[in-house]
């Protein structure tokens, strides 16, 4: 409402107060911006963010429709890379058309026609297999863990100082329930010969780089000798669905515990090596620090004094998830506080809220288990006893006793960030 | 003194009424004009029981790239391999990142950029990208 109408002459309202006051509600309804102007409206989101870290708890991109998904976070679109927004994970399953998306290169598959697609098992191999999905469905006992998907570079645009890469927020990651064969009963199928090292995963996407470099193959290699391959599954099922396109159909590794990046998405070839696989994306891309926590400094970088190792495991994380700091709370009102918690080294054995920053913990209830590698939903109860700004905060802790620490992570991929997590939610007076 | 007292009255009667008005205008009806969203909802493809699992191509809005000396170049070369909002993502990076990043380009993933055109794409970076320059 202007100023300027609400400052009327008292010679106007002498003359017909009825017409005044309704004039001014129809003079809303023609003029909606200057009538508005100073009450609240809803600002879009930046379109970037930095020097300083991403204050929100997502990215701050775009909404964008994507083929079989909800609208979702865009972070970039060729190739498709795309965050899953904040309320999606108020179920322990993030159901497949809101599961975040990260693409390498831009030849992404549209189309995969099942008459020709197989699954081809080749290289140090004494019978290399070339399986159709039929074969995959039918053939093999069916086996499903509920595993977190996690980007490397879920939360990059926490960092201090900032790193190039992908600038997610929290939403680059998803759980589901995976339904497949298990990569050992094909590994044995094709018998493994002596000598080899390593097992390399490739799908279908192609760059437009030349031929042998990064940016024309996607390839993700692990050492023959790792025990996670045990528990690897070639996933034809997602949430008890085919795979979305954008999520790798038709099949996908699932790697248990581990960084997304080995979750190669349509699945094609597997591929046994001879050699340590020194690719661009087990090389060079996709390295931490061999320290604590991937920790490292910008100057320790730069005068080469930092040892790099692939990444494997993500660290123990937990999130709140609702309320999400956008409304108030009323002083005095016994609410949920609900979240996830997730370790990529075994079941979350114990979650922890603090309402004032961090200082004081207070455990909450653990959802349903589905496994060491699902996420474990939470649930506290909570009253604000006082009103005005209050941080919560939260934290998890897995049965190798590992727990969130409150120290930031820095290191030059962007990877790694777990630090515990917080949240300011304004409390209002009830009466 | 009547008359003024009975337009003393009046006066403040009349400040009630616009008072409630305005208060009750914002508790409900409360309309803003908007932006027509970017996200429309999209038809099903159609779908035929063979072999072929399609989908329909994917969305590129771009990205609102600064206007300057060596977007020309920007547009031709970096959106070769990949899209543009791979640049507008990013946070405001140091001078010496962009360069790196743009060197990555070319001597990691093979990008083939003329030497001329890789210094202005450098240049254009270190123009508009940077904690000194970036705009909103």
């Amino acid at each position: 409402m202007k100023v300027a109408e609400r400052c009327l002459s008292r010679r106007d309202l002498f003359k017909s107060l009825g017409a005044v006051t309704s004039g001014i509600v129809l003079g809303r309804w023609l003029e909606p911006d200057a009538a508005m102007a100073q009450e609240p409206v809803q600002t879009a989101m930046e379109s970037f963010t930095g020097p300083g870290a991403n204050p929100h708890w997502n990215s701050v991109g775009p909404y964008v429709a994507e083929p079989q998904k909800v609208p979702l976070i865009l972070l970039t679109d060729r190739p498709v890379q795309l965050e899953t927004p904040r309320h999606y994970f108020r179920t322990t399953f993030t159901p497949n058309e809101a599961f975040y998306v990260r693409w390498h290169l831009d030849g992404i598959p549209n189309a995969v026609d099942l008459k020709d697609w197989k699954l081809q098992i080749e290289g140090n191999v004494n019978k290399p297999l070339a399986l159709g999905l039929t074969e995959l469905t039918q053939k093999f006992k069916p086996v499903s863990v509920a595993a977190v998907n996690q980007c490397s570079g879920n939360s990059r645009s926490r960092l201090q100082p900032r790193v190039p890469g992908g600038q997610w927020g929290n939403g680059a990651m998803g759980n589901a329930m995976w339904t497949g064969v298990r990569l050992r009963e094909l590994l044995d199928l094709a018998g493994v010969k002596g000598g080899a090292l390593q097992v390399q995963f490739q799908g279908l996407d192609t760059g437009q780089g030349p031929k042998g470099l990064g940016s024309s193959l996607f390839l993700k290699s692990l050492d023959l000798g790792n025990p996670v391959l045990e528990e690897c599954v070639v996933a034809y099922l997602m949430n008890g669905e085919p795979l979305p396109m954008l999520n790798g159909f038709p099949l996908r590794l699932v790697v248990p515990g581990y960084f997304g990046t080995y979750w190669v998405k349509s699945l094609t070839w597997i591929r046994i090596l001879n050699e340590t696989d020194e690719n661009f994306w087990m090389k060079i891309g996709y390295r931490v620090p061999d320290m604590p926590r991937g920790n490292t400094t910008p100057d320790d970088v730069k005068a080469g004094r930092v040892k790099m190792v692939p990444i494997e495991r993500f660290p123990v994380r937990s999130f709140l998830i609702s309320p999400d700091g956008g409304s108030k709370i009323p002083m005095g009102m016994n609410i949920k506080l609900r979240g996830i918690a997730f370790s990529g080294f075994g079941r979350v054995t114990r979650v922890e809220v603090s309402e004032d920053g961090g200082k004081t913990w207070l455990a909450a209830q653990l959802g349903e288990d589905y496994g060491a590698y699902s996420f474990r939903s939470w649930e506290a109860s909570w009253t604000a006893k006082s009103q005005g700004r209050h941080t919560l905060a939260v934290r998890a802790t897995d049965e190798k006793g590992n727990s969130q620490p409150d120290e930031p992570v820095w290191n030059p991929g962007g990877y790694l960030w777990n630090r515990i997590e917080r949240q300011e939610i304004v409390v209002g007076s009830a009466s | 003194m009547k008359k003024r007292i009975a337009a003393i009255f009046l006066v403040m009667c009349s400040l009630v009424m616009v008072a409630a008005v305005v208060y009750a205008d914002l508790k409900k009806g409360y309309y803003r004009q908007a932006e027509l969203g970017s996200v429309r909802q999209t038809v099903a493809i159609e779908l035929s029981p063979d072999s072929n699992y399609q989908v329909s191509a994917y969305p590129v809005p771009g990205a609102d790239l600064a206007p300057g000396d060596g977007s020309q170049e920007v547009r031709i070369y970096c959106n070769t391999c990949h899209g543009l909002s791979y640049i507008t993502m990013q946070p405001p990076l140091p001078a010496a990142t962009w360069e790196a990043e743009v060197n990555k380009m070319n001597k990691t993933f093979g990008a083939t950029i003329p030497d001329d055109s890789t210094q202005k794409i450098i240049l254009y970076l270190q123009a508009h990208y940077t904690v000194e320059n970036r705009k909103p």
